[in-house]
């Protein structure tokens, strides 16, 4: 009988801890969980009355769950900042994204925003080399990694799995000295394709390999905490995603929605930003420690347009090279 | 058989639609959308490009060669400790068992990670030991036998919780008759034990090999970097680039996997049919082997697995939570707690998925034992068509991939529900519905063994002096079921609290559950925080087993499994 009334109480007690989910506002992200959770503390430090829930994935990822709830019919997102605008402007065709003029869009260059307001960027996420600095080879230039030194020890972020990851293999397609082949010789000379920038970043810190592909603010950061990694905005340039920030055609919280972009492209959201080690968007705010002066980072082109149409496409592509099917 | 069985006397005439309209609500339905709505989007196209796709069959191979490689591992290392634990006088068997039981606590994508850590070019066991492989080396685990390895490593425990609930059920007689009559221990082992205990190995078996079937966190870890695609991370990739022939290939893949698993099933059905494994007497009580000098070697040998298996493994992923960055050499000075802090103290997504986690896995264990007593007791009952559909049934939705088992279920539930218009979707209830589909089977397995082990001589009896049904039910059965029932609740909620595939698809913004919060933090790159989750996760599961063992004097004898 004790028994059965134990068993009773620990069920009825974690019955009690259900949380009680009355979010104001519901954010998904593809920021890492660490920065997700600040962004949204600053935001409810800014506005005590509203609650928000997040929840973070790469961005195919997140992409693949909200589209899965609005093929179901019951999306549950308010707002999203993911890592690229070749989604949100798919997005936007579909007519899943609600247009909002925000006061702070004067501050940023129009190129980072949206015209009629349907997504704002927030900051400049750049893709380049890492390398565990007890490797031999010190690579300067994306062909560095096709060379013999760096066979088989060169890993990469799938497309499959970060929004970062695919605007940088359809940049570097553009680009006349790399293209398609360069990818062809990386596959050939042993470089794999796995996962997202997170695993990058421990397969090259870890010493499983030696050279990898990633975003900007995860080496500088852990960089600074002492791991044995370097980070080289290589010589043909970079590319770059600019985590913009929309809201959803959608949304049941609409005004709370429009505070939070209020909010990111604030000074406060955007100084937030610096202080987690990103590239802020805005006009005239500082960079981040361990950064170069902006003007030195030679950030590559890409033809949206032809981005949005081609995604499947490169896909296949990228996908053919590397096994990943 | 058949002729004790007079249909609509022994038992009640709600039972078996009751039973029926269960599993049609959590097997049948979602499934058969699944099927339909795939079928349509293969009739827009694309069936011949997916059918023809060497990636397909070369993933189905894979899946095959790690399920029963891993198979057999889980079966040598399970019945080696169950068998030893459970009927030989070994010293320290409360706590080996504790330990052995443990390693099924951590959810299977942390056991890689884990494991990949220690032995990595950068693992400090290595690097202690000053046989760290250099710079740029291959991970060894990134293979199909590391795959196996911890499939088998992952699966142990639970052929020993299977075996050992067989084994509680041995009564002392056959062992004794056979002493009396000058059998020595190992032929007393041969020809009494090792074939009465063929329906808990096959139990044992069948689980461990749709659990590797089924199985995600591993192979994602381990598999994907190699490139090796197991049927399971095949759907989640393909899930991820998600595009109008998604629903379309995944249906056809999941078909694949759901033809493995009744192929296994009825692989089990075939070895156990023709044998009767009734027994008269009552359980828990267990013959002793007493094993004089083979004590020397044997001792060693389980605490040699256990520390290979849990405590190595542990100790790198606490060396994973105290390092300020992943790659730092960890030393005194190098140690920091700042993972725990945020973990505890800045993260809100971890109280929440502590407090889902529990209520989702205690509530499914105890909701479906319910429904398995009264599901086996149909199922042993009566051997017509409609019960073998209905226990096929129920087996599979065990053995497809969790992810499977969401994407079902957000097609059924996902738009409000008729005449009460409520969404499940979203909510936390969708996940328990999710996770009930998905264990029924594994909840139903012991009891099944158990079942099959009852003589209907005891319960007619009752029925005879007037006893109803649930009289019957509780005063008979379910004492002598007990050992297998509390076998079941503590399988099911092991595996409930720190899955991770059926939620990943399935949770949302308040209802995540532990799996999917270290999955997500170590996808986001903080390997850090999620090492430290899982640390806590494992004192928790740790502290929840220690309180079982304050209580076990008060429940029956063997219903907590690890004690004798």
């Amino acid at each position: 009988m004790k028994m059965i009334a134990t068993a009773a109480a620990l069920l009825a007690a974690s019955f009690a801890a259900l949380p009680a989910s009355a979010a104001d506002l519901v954010l998904y992200t593809s920021q890492p969980n660490e920065d997700a959770q600040a962004t949204v503390d600053g935001f409810m430090a800014a506005n005590p009355s509203i609650k928000v829930d997040w929840v973070r994935d790469g961005t195919p990822k997140i992409i693949a769950k909200l589209q899965a709830e609005m093929e179901a019919g019951s999306p549950a997102a308010d707002v999203l900042l993911i890592a690229d605008t070749v989604t949100l402007e798919r997005l936007k065709e579909a007519g899943k994204l609600m247009a909002y003029k925000s006061p702070e869009a004067s501050h940023y260059d129009p190129a980072l925003y949206d015209a009629d307001g349907y997504y704002y960027s927030t900051k400049l996420i750049t893709t380049g080399i890492v390398y565990n600095t007890a490797a031999t080879m010190k690579p300067a230039s994306w062909q560095d990694l096709a060379k013999p030194e760096a066979k088989g020890l060169v890993v990469m972020p799938s497309p499959l799995a970060s929004g970062a990851a695919l605007i940088h293999a359809q940049t570097l397609a553009g680009v006349p000295s790399l293209g398609w082949d360069f990818y062809k010789s990386l596959a050939a000379n042993g470089a794999i394709a796995a996962g997202g920038n997170g695993q990058v970043l421990k397969s090259v810190a870890s010493g499983e390999k030696a050279y990898g592909m990633i975003v900007d603010y995860m080496p500088i950061r852990e960089k600074a905490k002492g791991a044995p990694l370097a980070f080289v905005f290589p010589k043909e340039g970079v590319s770059a995603v600019t985590e913009p920030v929309a809201i959803l055609s959608s949304a049941k919280h609409a005004d709370a929605a429009k505070a939070f972009v209020d909010y990111v492209l604030s000074e406060k959201g955007q100084a937030g930003f610096v202080k987690l080690g990103y590239i802020p968007a805005r006009n005239g705010v500082a960079m981040p420690e361990g950064f170069p002066a902006r003007e030195t980072i030679k950030v590559l082109p890409l033809n949206a347009p032809a981005a949005v149409k081609n995604t499947d496409q490169d896909l296949k592509t990228f996908s053919s090279f590397f096994g990943a099917k | 058989m058949s002729e004790y069985l007079r249909r609509g006397n022994s038992q009640p005439a709600w039972l078996f639609p009751f039973v029926v309209l269960v599993v049609l609500i959590l097997s049948a339905l979602p499934l058969a959308r699944l099927a339909i709505t795939g079928v349509a989007a293969l009739m827009r196209g694309g069936a011949y490009a997916l059918v023809t796709d060497p990636s397909l069959w070369q993933s189905t191979w894979y899946t095959l060669e790690t399920a029963v490689i891993g198979t057999v591992i889980s079966l040598v290392i399970g019945c080696l400790f169950a068998f030893l634990l459970g009927l030989t006088d070994l010293p320290g068997k409360g706590a080996l068992s504790f330990l052995f039981v443990l390693p099924m606590m951590i959810p299977p994508q942390v056991t890689a990670l884990a494991w990949v850590q220690m032995s990595g070019p950068s693992s400090p066991l290595l690097k202690a030991l000053h046989i760290a492989p250099p710079l740029g080396s291959p991970q060894p685990l990134y293979s199909v036998g590391g795959i196996a390895l911890l499939y088998g490593v992952q699966h142990a425990p639970l052929v020993y919780l299977a075996l050992r609930a067989g084994l509680m059920a041995l009564p002392r007689d056959g062992v004794e008759a056979a002493r009396l009559s000058g059998a020595g221990g190992w032929r007393v082992f041969r020809d009494i034990t090792l074939p009465l205990s063929l329906p808990g190995i096959m139990a044992g078996a069948a689980i461990a090999f749709v659990s590797s079937i089924g199985n995600f966190g591993i192979p994602a870890i381990l598999g994907i970097p190699a490139s090796i695609f197991t049927l399971s991370t095949l759907i989640f990739t393909k899930f991820s680039a998600f595009g109008p022939r998604t629903f379309g290939d995944v249906a056809v893949l999941s078909s694949i996997i759901a033809i493995i698993s009744i192929l296994g099933l009825a692989v089990q059905n075939r070895a156990l049919r023709g044998r009767d494994y009734r027994l008269i007497g009552l359980s828990g009580a267990t013959a002793a082997f007493v094993l004089g000098r083979w004590r020397l070697v044997v001792l060693p040998l389980l605490w040699g697995l256990i520390f290979i298996m849990l405590v190595a493994p542990f100790l790198a992923l606490v060396a994973g939570a105290l390092v300020p960055a992943y790659g730092v050499p960890l030393s005194l000075k190098t140690a920091s707690l700042h993972a725990f802090d945020e973990i505890l103290f800045h993260q809100s997504v971890t109280r929440v998925a502590f407090a889902n986690s529990l209520f989702l896995a205690s509530a499914t264990a105890f909701g479906l034992l319910a429904l398995t007593v009264l599901a086996a007791y149909v199922l042993t009952k009566r051997k017509d068509l409609a019960s073998r559909l209905v226990a096929g049934l129920i087996e599979i939705p065990y053995s497809l991939p969790g992810i499977i088992i969401a994407v079902c279920f957000i097609l059924v539930f996902a738009t409000p529900l008729p005449l009460i218009n409520v969404t499940l979707y979203g909510t936390i209830w969708i996940i328990l519905l999710a996770y009930f589909s998905a264990y029924f089977s594994v909840s139903l397995k012991p009891v099944m063994s158990a079942f099959l082990q009852l003589d209907p001589a005891l319960e007619e009896a009752a029925r005879l002096s007037g006893a109803g049904f649930f009289r019957r039910l509780i005063d008979i059965i379910v004492p002598l079921i007990a050992p297998a029932a509390g076998a079941s609740v503590i399988l099911v909620f092991l595996i409930a609290c720190n899955e991770l595939t059926v939620s990943a698809l399935l949770w949302s913004a308040g209802t995540q559950t532990l799996g999917v919060v270290i999955y997500n933090l170590d996808d986001g790159g903080s390997a850090d925080l999620a090492s430290a989750m899982s640390v806590l996760v494992v004192a928790m599961v740790v502290v929840l087993m220690l309180l079982l063992e304050l209580i076990a004097h008060r429940l029956p004898k063997g219903v907590v499994p690890w004690r004798s």
